[in-house]
């Protein structure tokens, strides 16, 4: 493999140590987070860890090869990312009631995750031409990009994975904005938006995830249950005031108020110990980070780069505001991951695989 | 929308940005700055239990210092249905563990199923230390099951002394709305019966409180501080627990009571009441069984004989008589009256026990052989209201002041009680079964003790008194309880020395009624009493009494003996005295002959 100079030096340093912060942030926070679980922190940074090197070296990988020829073969990432999530309603791991994780040689992973990316590449691929024509979309041309997102939808949510498939989704969704759309189609979009919400309730949605929405819109519905957790959460970050309680001194997830503390509930962690200071850096560094992705997506060679820009910074747009919103008790728990933060190795390898593929299309911004 | 241009795009996405970053920050402002301050507290509330540490209650020790009752730590099995992963595994385990059955168990979790799955359900209380290790070694095969140790009242002695130590249990909900407890809080325990109860305030500790940080569940994580607890005051009784002993095994098996008391201050050395039940019982939550079996038995466990029980006195009260007829001079030394068995009066006629009769007897010998006519005589010849007088003056049916809850007072008849209780007059019929304590007399034997005291101390009563002397953890003695004079009647020597004479000679005289019960190195002095009961359906046996006092010179010890259904008191109440006696003359005779043998 023959790196070339030119690339390193049009490297994205802005994205790198923004993103490098962003993780190193959410590593020390891991610590503390895991620390009162009965293995220590110890196994958690260790794969956190090892998830971060391996997301490395795909990140090389991924940024060695053109991000043309990448997405030109993203059907078959597409087909090989549908058959894991198949695969995992067959031979799937329960855990927590759910079946989202398969095994293989005793590596466990969550395959919907890697469908985020991939669901970018394959749309960007099949719309960029579209986009250099800046025709904007009619209802006939949004078909087969809708079918094939709601294959994979379908089937992640059956997992029941809610959280991933809503992100897919309204990735889908923001890049077909982004490609550009008729009216016609806005307003069939739309009232199809109008609707889903019921079609969700009474089809899709299972009693739980009813019940957090139903806790969502009044607080005291589950008093036991989620709503309890919900308050539990706010308290957390609440109590964090304006400097916080400091590293290592939340109580709130210490004392296993919290569920899921060190993954979908991490801001809590952060927001006890760190307070109303260390949440605006926090927020801060991931608003500049997506604002670098858009930038990407800006200053990209062709339309193929600059919507794939786009679905990544999407992605990690939403799953940053959903988690963020969820764990304030602005949206309803969903279980979402606060990209480079929350403990994951595969949700930290689908948001390593998207910055590879950022930092793809930047370094060969000035390619023709 | 034709007119949008990629870079417009971006334009609405930078201020989806700034909209994102706006609510975001509002939302931490309202959450963290202006409700930082309630948010923080609640967390700390979360965090920090405040729990109580219950104080030891005192102990209570006998006359020499040997353990009656005091606080022992037990094992306690809980389970905490929150922690319960697989619901059979648990339970079947536990079953097997402890012994018990799984419908126990599984009733137990339903009764408290209204708390949250949080709260940990008792399911065995004390259990023993084999089973402590056999859960121990088998905890992970039985989540959610806990050991926690608690104090626990214990008495050794188990149903020994059990009427005068009572018992303690936890408060009720009606208590907990008294004046009397009101600085009580639900789950404390408190003395329901006996002296636990007469004393609850000495005994009673002053709980001490432990702030602990407690996790989502409610564990204990960290002691953050603590103020200890304050062990409460021990009690030293004048029980005498050999005395005590000797008791309780002479009437195993027998329904009745014995009381025996110094008749020079009132101090109780024995009380026992049969039959009995276990405190040990009460201190650790009483099972539904065990309290159906103690409340519904027909014999009532829970009565104490000595203090509540009323019965005829039957003879024994002929010593009442006698001592206001010497005194008043109605009869003296030399005044006989002839028994022929029999004593015609009004209609019919009132037999002597003694079928041929005594023939004409004195006072000596109507006491030592207990005639009947020779009291029928003598009653008619004081009526009624005077022997009303002196049974109260001695404080015959009138409350003792035992410091024991729940006594009860007697009946001595007079006119005027006929004619308020009535509205009828007396008549002299009446009279004449009152002299032999039958009829509407019904005395306690704790009354009873106080005749016998009475005889013994030359006119002088001491109220009752089970607690010595109160002393604090620290041992400085915080309160000796003075002898409280009941009655002081000033007697002629003649009347008690003819008293006392029959009264030994009940004992110690060939055809004394107590001859069989009379002691070689003691002079004991009694009266037998065998009183009549109502319904002889039940075993068809009277109630045998016996009172005395030993020894004659200087008596040290008043007795009173009650055996329900007995038969004689010559046969069946008796012994126990002389039981009673023996056991402590020996015991004084071992000391000295100790000392003697020190000092050689």
């Amino acid at each position: 493999m023959r790196i070339d100079k030119r690339r390193i030096y049009h490297l994205d340093w802005y994205l790198i140590l923004n993103g490098l912060a962003l993780f190193g942030i959410g590593t020390m926070n891991l610590i503390s987070a895991t620390s009162s679980f009965y293995s220590g922190s110890y196994n958690f940074i260790i794969k956190q860890l090892i998830a971060f090197a391996l997301g490395v070296v795909l990140i090389i990988v991924i940024a060695h090869y053109d991000y043309r020829l990448i997405a030109h073969h993203s059907k078959w990432f597409y087909l090989g990312g549908l058959f894991f999530v198949i695969l995992v309603l067959v031979i799937g791991m329960v855990a927590g009631g759910a079946r989202r994780w398969i095994s293989i040689l005793g590596i466990s992973f969550q395959p919907s995750e890697f469908m985020k990316p991939i669901m970018v590449m394959v749309l960007a691929n099949m719309l960029y031409e579209k986009k250099r024509e800046n025709i904007p979309l009619s209802l006939k041309d949004i078909i087969k990009p809708m079918v094939w997102t709601f294959v994979p939808f379908i089937l992640i949510v059956k997992q029941p994975d809610l959280g991933t498939g809503v992100i897919i989704v309204l990735t889908s969704l923001a890049i077909l904005w982004f490609v550009g759309l008729k009216r016609s189609t806005y307003a069939i979009l739309i009232s199809f938006g109008l609707l889903a919400p019921f079609v969700a309730w009474n089809y899709l949605m299972k009693p739980y995830q009813k019940m957090r929405v139903l806790s969502f819109i009044n607080i005291d519905a589950d008093p036991a249950g989620f709503g309890y957790h919900a308050k539990q959460a706010l308290i957390a970050v609440g109590s964090g005031k304006f400097l916080g309680k400091g590293f290592m001194s939340g109580t709130q997830h210490k004392l296993q108020f919290i569920p899921e503390h060190h993954t979908d509930f991490i801001f809590t962690v952060f927001g006890e110990e760190w307070g109303f200071v260390g949440s605006v850096i926090l927020f801060a560094l991931f608003i500049s980070f997506i604002h670098r992705c858009l930038k990407v997506a800006l200053d990209a060679n062709d339309e193929l780069g600059s919507i794939m820009a786009f679905g990544v910074a999407s992605i990690i747009y939403l799953q940053f505001t959903i988690n963020v919103l969820m764990a304030i008790h602005l949206a309803p728990v969903v279980g979402i991951p606060l990209p480079l933060i929350s403990y994951g190795g595969s949700s930290l390898l689908s948001t390593l695989i998207s910055i590879g593929l950022l930092l793809n299309i930047s370094t060969r911004r000035y390619m023709f | 929308m034709r007119d949008e241009t990629p870079a417009s795009k971006f334009k609405w996405c930078n201020l989806i940005l700034v909209i994102t970053m706006t609510v975001l920050l509002i939302r931490l402002w309202d959450l963290q700055i202006m409700r930082g301050s309630e948010m923080r507290k609640l967390s700390e509330q979360n965090r920090i239990r405040v729990k109580k540490v219950v104080a030891p209650r005192g102990i209570i020790y006998d006359r020499s210092g040997r353990v009656l009752a005091d606080t022992r730590p037990s094992f306690n099995v809980y389970i905490t249905p929150e922690d319960i992963r697989d619901f059979s595994q648990t339970v079947d385990g536990l079953a097997k563990l402890l012994n018990v059955d799984r419908e126990d168990i599984i009733d137990k979790l339903k009764a408290a199923s209204r708390m949250p799955p949080s709260f940990p359900v008792k399911i065995k209380s004390d259990i023993p230390m084999d089973e402590v290790a056999k859960i121990e070694a088998h905890r992970v095969y039985v989540p959610g099951a806990s050991i926690q140790i608690e104090p626990k009242r214990n008495y050794p002695y188990g149903k020994m002394l059990a009427h005068a130590l009572g018992y303690v249990s936890e408060i009720n909900d009606e208590e907990l709305k008294t004046k009397e407890y009101k600085s009580y809080s639900p789950g404390d325990y408190i003395g329901k019966y006996g002296l636990e109860k007469t004393y609850e305030n000495y005994l009673r500790g002053i709980d001490g409180e432990k702030r602990v940080e407690v996790d989502a569940r409610g564990r204990e994580v960290r002691t953050l501080d603590i103020i200890e607890s304050t062990a409460g005051n021990s009690l030293h009784l004048n029980i005498d627990m050999d005395l005590q002993t000797i008791v309780e095994n002479t009437m195993e098996n027998k329904k009745g009571g014995c009381i025996a008391l110094d008749p020079k201050t009132g101090g109780v050395l024995v009380l026992a009441s049969r039959p009995a039940f276990d405190p040990n019982k009460f201190a650790s939550g009483i099972t539904k069984e065990d309290w159906k079996t103690i409340a519904l038995d027909k014999a009532h466990p829970l009565q104490n004989r000595v203090t509540q029980g009323r019965y005829p006195p039957g003879s024994t009260f002929k010593i009442a008589l006698a001592l206001k007829a010497l005194e008043l001079g109605i009869i003296n030394e030399r005044t006989t009256f002839l028994c022929r068995g029999g004593f015609p009066f009004g209609n019919r006629v009132f037999r002597c026990w003694k079928k041929g009769g005594h023939g004409s007897v004195a006072v000596h010998r109507a006491i030592v052989e207990s005639c009947d006519v020779f009291f029928y005589n003598v009653g008619l010849k004081l009526g009624i209201d005077r022997i009303h007088e002196i049974a109260d003056s001695i404080g015959l049916g009138k409350l003792t002041g035992i410091d024991l809850p729940g006594e009860k007072q007697g009946l001595v008849p007079s006119t005027a009680w006929k004619k308020k209780t009535y509205g009828q007059p007396w008549y002299e019929g009446e009279t004449v079964s009152v002299a032999i304590g039958q009829g509407a007399v019904w005395l306690t034997p704790i009354q009873l003790a106080q005749l016998s005291s009475f005889v013994a101390n030359d006119g002088i009563t001491f109220r009752p008194q089970l607690v010595n002397r109160v002393v604090s953890p620290e041992g400085k003695v915080l309160k000796v309880f003075e002898h409280v004079m009941n009655s002081n009647i000033k007697l002629k020597k003649e009347t008690l020395k003819l008293v006392r004479d029959g009264m030994r000679g009940v004992v110690n005289e060939p055809g004394g009624t107590a001859y069989g019960s009379r002691l070689q190195n003691v002079a004991m002095c009694g009266k037998t009493g065998t009183a009549q009961t109502a319904s002889l359906d039940k075993g068809g046996h009277d109630h045998a009494w016996f009172i005395a006092y030993a020894p004659s010179e200087e008596p040290s010890i008043a007795i009173t003996a009650l055996v329900e259904h007995g038969g004689h008191g010559s046969s069946a109440a008796a012994p126990i005295a002389k039981a009673v006696t023996e056991g402590l003359f020996r015991v004084k005779t071992e000391i000295k002959e100790a000392r003697t043998h020190e000092n050689r």
